[in-house]
């Protein structure tokens, strides 16, 4: 099985991946460091995974050579699993780009990491009540230090696709 | 169901209104040191300073270990070892590309007496290799790491957005850039980040053109630390004037950059620990065999005389249009493999100061090195067409340029 993990440019993929699989992928402190996909290896309950580090994309129409690529890789991983891995202080671009790829029809996971930096700029997220809504399970890490990985890992087997209208009708429905 | 682009903003809203609280946000002494760094006012002359003290670091760090104390295990003991005990002697031909090919004078071959002449895959393939450009290497990744991982790169990005506009790239080039400081091959891939192909064609032309890669920059430090500062500043000068032309002759959209300036960061010292560990293996990795094969190469092709040959033939362009001795040809070959490797063999060829800063530009911005060139290709190979036809431009006419400027001031 696969697992593809995306998000914005900037929020932790690689430092995610380098946790899952105990690959040293380069990780920096700016936007673009990843911008070609690197696979590694994990074993869950003895089932083995694929996972894949995709370059950071704001959406998913490719405005840089990085992006295409993200893009592409989706494309191509038809049966994948999708973390989304989100910066919490800036939650809501991130649900952006989450709820494209649920709209693709994708099993999406989604990680709120840096859970630690929206805590510090006092942005309370209710996670519990955000994965009620998206359907999908949502869980907070601080993946720097580790923190939330275990529980991310155990939860890829409760993926599934989500049809865009329920999320819609638990909020109210569209206007 | 796809959503349009106004709907899937319109839920967004919607869930995070139920399940987001945006609390009061406390400026805290992080942002302070984050707007100090980024306000061109203040920023600007931080800028300068983090830069040079890279600069120095860089310089002391690889000086320290290069003279302090390979220079002197290469020279004093190395070498006359492998003299001693290395079978065949000077003369032999093998004995030549191992260890020391010496040198003619007056008409009496003699043995070298540093790495830097003696030119054996042994002697200054190792030398060169782990005496002077580890070293460098470590150092050069050592302070990019810390910068990276603080996050201070995307505030220089900022700060130098509005220089970079001007030969068609942004702010944001200044990562590859940067990082072909160290070596040109991770370099090419970084351009990546760039949006059009007219920026990627301007980005990826100047850094084989002009950028030198911390392998060459070591080296430099040892055999011209005098004059490197104008050498580079020559190359940055250069990549400046062919970056505006460039700009002004290519079609296509240089765009304005959006960037997410992130929070400051203790830098992990594992993290540090192990991206350093990478980078110098990986490089490595790239360096080692091109390094000792250039020595093997340059050997062979020295003993069948096919140096001299060509030296004779280009003369009148080396010594007549660039102002260089006709020897420069052998170091011009070996950068087709190592730009380091070229420019240490540089330093055993007899002639002025001047010279060798136009022999030691015309190795920089000659033709990339063999591994930069193959990444180059997997870019795409119109584009390496079309950068090989302005480099060979740039090569006649900056490096005449060079020439024409020691006539005018009378050195030449």
């Amino acid at each position: 099985m696969k697992v593809l993990l995306m998000g914005h440019p900037n929020v932790g993929k690689s430092v995610v991946f380098n946790r899952l699989t105990g690959a040293n992928v380069i990780i920096s402190n700016y936007p673009g460091t990843t911008v070609d996909y690197t696979k590694g290896y994990m074993k869950v309950k003895g089932k083995d995974f694929t996972v894949i580090d995709v370059p950071g994309t704001f959406s998913l129409e490719a405005k840089d050579k990085a992006e295409e690529v993200a893009v592409k890789m989706l494309e191509e991983e038809k049966d994948a699993v999708v973390i989304c891995v989100v910066d919490s202080s800036k939650i809501e671009r991130g649900l952006y780009l989450t709820l494209e790829i649920i709209e693709r029809g994708y099993p999406v996971i989604l990680a709120l990491n840096m859970w630690d930096i929206a805590q510090d700029k006092s942005i309370h997220i209710d996670a519990e009540k955000l994965e009620n809504i998206l359907g999908i399970p949502v869980i907070p890490t601080i993946a720097i230090n580790g923190k939330g990985i275990k529980d991310l890992v155990s939860k890829i087997k409760d993926a599934t696709p989500v049809e865009t209208d329920k999320i819609l009708e638990k909020v109210g429905g569209k206007e | 169901m796809k959503l349009t682009v106004d709907e899937r903003w319109d839920l967004i809203e919607k869930i995070s209104k139920e399940t987001v609280i945006f609390g009061v946000y406390k400026h805290t002494v992080k942002d302070a040191i984050g707007e100090l760094t980024v306000k061109p006012l203040t920023g600007i002359p931080i800028a300068f300073a983090v830069l040079y003290g890279f600069w120095s670091f860089f310089g002391s760090f690889a000086g320290f270990f290069t003279d302090g104390f390979f220079v002197k295990l290469f020279d004093e003991h190395w070498l006359p070892w492998l003299q001693d005990v290395f079978p065949g002697g000077l003369g032999n031909w093998f004995y030549a590309i191992m260890v020391d090919a010496g040198h003619m004078e007056n008409g009496i071959l003699v043995a070298s007496d540093n790495c830097f002449e003696s030119f054996g895959v042994l002697t200054s393939g190792f030398f060169l290799a782990i005496g002077v450009v580890l070293p460098a290497i470590i150092a050069f990744y050592l302070i990019l790491t810390l910068l990276e991982d603080t996050g201070y790169m995307p505030r220089l990005a900022v700060l130098i957005d509005t220089v970079l506009h001007k030969i068609g790239l942004h702010g944001f080039a200044i990562v590859p850039t940067i990082l072909s400081l160290g070596c040109n091959v991770p370099a090419v891939t970084a351009s990546r980040i760039l949006e059009t192909k007219k920026q990627r064609f301007i980005m990826m032309t100047l850094l084989a053109i002009f950028i030198p890669c911390g392998a060459q920059l070591g080296i430099m430090e040892e055999v011209i630390p005098d004059t490197i500062g104008f050498v580079l500043l020559y190359l940055f000068t250069g990549y400046f004037i062919l970056g505006f032309i460039l700009h002004k002759v290519l079609p296509g959209k240089s765009p304005e950059i959006l960037i997410d300036v992130p929070p400051y960061q203790m830098p992990m010292l594992r993290d540090v620990a192990m991206k350093l560990w990478m980078r110098v293996k990986g490089f490595f990795k790239i360096a080692i065999p091109f390094v000792l094969l250039g020595c093997i190469i340059v050997n062979i092709l020295y003993l069948a005389n096919i140096i001299d040959w060509l030296a004779n033939v280009l003369s009148p362009v080396l010594s007549g249009w660039f102002g260089v001795p006709k020897e420069t040809v052998g170091p011009l070959i070996a950068a087709f493999l190592r730009k380091d490797l070229a420019v240490a063999q540089l330093s055993a060829i007899e002639m002025t100061k001047y010279q060798m800063i136009t022999s030691v530009v015309l190795v920089s911005i000659y033709f990339p090195c063999v591994a930069t060139f193959m990444m180059l290709l997997k870019e795409g190979w119109k584009d390496l067409l079309g950068s090989i036809a302005v480099l060979a431009l740039v090569v006649f006419l900056y490096g005449g340029l060079l020439h024409l400027i020691w006539i005018l001031l009378g050195v030449a």
